[in-house]
């Protein structure tokens, strides 16, 4: 499954005869992680670019594969890009190892670069997740490969990415802002849920694809590279290692993470993970940890922390839960005004 | 953890794969082979190659069964397939003169060089459903006709009396600077402005229905493109390669392409006025599909407003394989971008209801929720 193609002389007078004496070894075999190993060098250049220049979206000749458009062909092309023979690689979809895309592209790697596969976060060395951080403190020897389904964050105020390359280009953000206020001046808040606009390093706005506010302040100064992947859309880009990424907010309405006040997981009672809550036949409304593998590790050991498998402790990333149980819904302690990386709450 | 919404290990997966390949072999008959679905499904097979972007009969129809008769299904096996395959070699530039059509109307003049050749088509029938194929396989009509068995003839290209006039404006003309390779949107991304020679490649792997519905909304009134056709052909084009010893262009193989050329009176925006031309190239017998095609590249010459002259527009929505993934996409799991749905939705309601309140009783709850 891993040699490369080779070019095969036919001897055969028909097609069909061609056809049949290729069946062997040809049609049925591909290259080493898929991709040509010029597809992986240009996805690899992309990816080197995106590096370069924080937060700016790369073009890139995306490549048909396998899995739908639409269903993380972007990511698993980056993913595929990276993987040598020794690396490790996790999966997951929405926080999950088992759900059923995951298991399709983990299949895939499998399949066709046989790598070894892992559901630990603190165990793989490239991560390809749809809409998550894991909860885990990630380390420099590990890569995010996000999937991106929108890959320009100004889609929101204008359909043509035309014109948003030029806003990009002077850094003419001014639509999103009026966007972000009216947002205030009619609603009282942002109402942006995820896919929320995010400076990278003072200069790009960037769509750090739809992963939840709960995840955002996890891509400021984190020791992790992120790679975003679009395939369907064509294009590349990252958050390279301590990189300033700050979500935009104004001065007296700041960026609000998702509240979870009263709520923890039913089944490892953790608080400071990101919940989703899920309605029982029974007509109970139950909130459990959206990182599966996180949550079984805690179901074992409840007071294990993000940063449990570092040499340094107090590293934790992503916001803290108030977990007091007193506050209202529209109370402001969700707030996440800065990182938690620097409130090091590793207690809750 | 019993309840979140999809989890599954790859043997759930891998028993969805034989239920659907189940539905395929589950019915009495026998099974239809790939030869049969060659033969006999020719149209689908020709749009499956189109819009999968590789002529490859045979594959498309493996395709084809495989899919269970899906053509975007099918296109798309056909394309990931195609993504994996090296590419030996780029073909000489074909000369559409050379095609030998065996259809050929020219619907701009009443007559032309070489004459109309209505060939196959099911144009002038009338649409009544043939109950006698029920009870039998039917058998070739045309068996008794007195054929001459030559070779279809190479025609005159029939916009060239119309361009030997001058009348009709020269796309290539626009290109300015721009490069004389053609873009190849498979290994290069399109960026906007797009070279023509990408819009028409775009087009030429779109979806069959959307190139059909944006090339309507045209002739709707939803932009100015309403057409004359030069002529519609279809036949098969020879393919060329450059022989590597002697360098002389030999003929390898022969796809059936279907071919259209328009062209739409211009008056505004030109000193001169004159026709603009519309073209439409794609695999198999797909004759809406190619006159659809030639309404959008007239169209996006155009540059206009509306949304079929938009070149953005056009080859953002146009592709199937995208369109497809990404509108099925909305069947996996959203349950986390849904929770921070459900989180904004809730404190904008509780906000408006405390203000509501506040509104009503000018109470200190109104500063207490402004407060933000």
């Amino acid at each position: 499954m891993t040699e490369n193609r080779a070019v095969t002389t036919l001897e055969s007078d028909s097609i069909d005869d061609a056809v049949a004496e290729l069946g062997d070894d040809g049609l049925s075999g591909y290259n080493f992680a898929y991709l040509d190993e010029h597809t992986k060098r240009e996805v690899r250049r992309a990816i080197l670019k995106g590096i370069a220049i924080p937060g700016h979206q790369v073009p890139y000749a995306s490549r048909p594969m396998p899995l739908a458009r639409g269903w993380g062909t972007g990511g698993i092309q980056a993913s595929l890009s990276l993987l040598g023979p020794d690396d490790s690689f996790k999966v997951i979809d929405q926080g999950a190892d088992e759900s059923v895309n995951a298991a399709n592209i983990r299949r895939l790697a499998d399949r066709t670069a046989g790598v070894e596969t892992t559901s630990d976060t603190t165990d793989a060395d490239v991560i390809q997740t749809r809409h998550r951080i894991p909860e885990e403190v990630m380390t420099d020897d590990q890569i995010l490969v996000l999937q991106v389904p929108v890959t320009d964050p100004l889609r929101k105020v204008d359909g043509s990415d035309a014109a948003n390359r030029r806003r990009h280009a002077h850094k003419n953000y001014g639509r999103m802002w009026v966007h972000l206020y009216e947002n205030v001046v009619e609603w009282g808040e942002i109402k942006i849920a995820s896919r929320y606009p995010t400076m990278v390093a003072g200069r790009y706005l960037m769509d750090p694809s739809p992963i939840p506010r709960w995840d955002v302040p996890k891509l400021d100064d984190a020791d992790t590279l992120f790679l975003f992947a679009a395939g369907r859309e064509a294009r590349i880009y990252a958050v390279p290692p301590h990189t300033e990424v700050e979500p935009l907010a104004f001065e007296d309405e700041s960026f609000q993470v998702e509240r979870f006040p009263d709520q923890s997981c039913d089944a490892c009672g953790s608080t400071d993970t990101f919940l989703t809550e899920v309605e029982t036949d029974d007509g109970r409304r139950l909130y459990s940890c959206n990182d599966t593998s996180f949550c079984a590790k805690r179901q074992d050991d409840p007071a294990i922390p993000k940063d449990h498998h570092l040499d340094a402790s107090g590293v934790d990333w992503g916001p803290g839960t108030p977990n007091e149980g007193s506050e209202t819904p529209d109370s402001e302690d969700g707030v996440a005004g800065e990182p938690a990386a620097e409130s090091g709450g590793d207690e809750r | 953890m019993g309840y979140v919404a999809v989890t599954a290990s790859e043997d759930v997966i891998e028993r969805a794969e034989d239920l659907f390949e189940k539905q395929r072999v589950d019915g009495e008959e026998t099974q239809i082979s790939v030869s049969q679905t060659d033969e006999q499904f020719g149209r689908i097979v020709g749009q499956t190659m189109s819009e999968g972007g590789l002529f490859a009969p045979r594959l498309a129809a493996l395709a084809v069964k495989q899919a269970q008769g899906d053509t975007a299904e099918a296109g798309f096996l056909l394309r990931a397939y195609r993504s994996t395959l090296e590419r030996w070699d780029e073909s000489v530039p074909a000369d559409p003169s050379e095609m030998c059509a065996s259809r050929r109307v020219s619907p701009a003049y009443k007559d032309v060089p070489g004459g109309q050749i209505l060939g196959a088509t099911k144009d002038y029938t009338q649409r009544l459903l043939d109950f006698d194929l029920l009870a039998d396989d039917g058998a070739d009509p045309t068996e008794s006709w007195d054929l001459d068995p030559e070779d279809p003839e190479q025609l005159r290209n029939v916009v060239s009396v119309l361009r030997e006039e001058g009348l009709l404006h020269d796309p290539e003309d626009d290109r300015g600077d721009s490069p004389e390779e053609p873009v190849d949107t498979t290994r290069e991304p399109v960026t906007m402005p797009a070279e023509r020679s990408a819009v028409l490649q775009e087009l030429a792997r779109g979806e069959t229905g959307a190139v059909t519905a944006l090339g309507y909304s045209s002739l709707r009134g939803y932009g100015q493109v309403h057409p004359t056709l030069g002529e519609v052909r279809t036949g098969d084009l020879p393919v060329q390669i450059e022989h590597p010893y002697t360098g002389e262009a030999a003929t390898v193989a022969h796809a059936e392409v279907t071919e259209c050329e328009a062209v739409v009176p211009v008056f505004a925006k030109r000193d001169d006025p004159q026709f603009a031309f519309g073209y439409g190239l794609c695999f198999g017998r797909n004759e809406r599909k190619a006159i659809g095609m030639s309404i959008l590249d007239a169209g996006i010459q155009l540059d206009g407003e509306e949304p079929a002259e938009s070149a953005e527009f056009v080859l953002d929505v146009v592709d199937g394989i995208d369109s497809f993934g990404f509108i099925e996409h909305l069947k996996l799991p959203h349950y986390v971008t849904f929770q921070s749905t459900l989180d904004r939705i809730r404190s904008i309601r509780q906000r408006k209801m405390n203000s509501g309140t506040a509104d009503a009783a000018d109470s200190e709850i109104a500063e207490a929720s402004a407060d933000d």
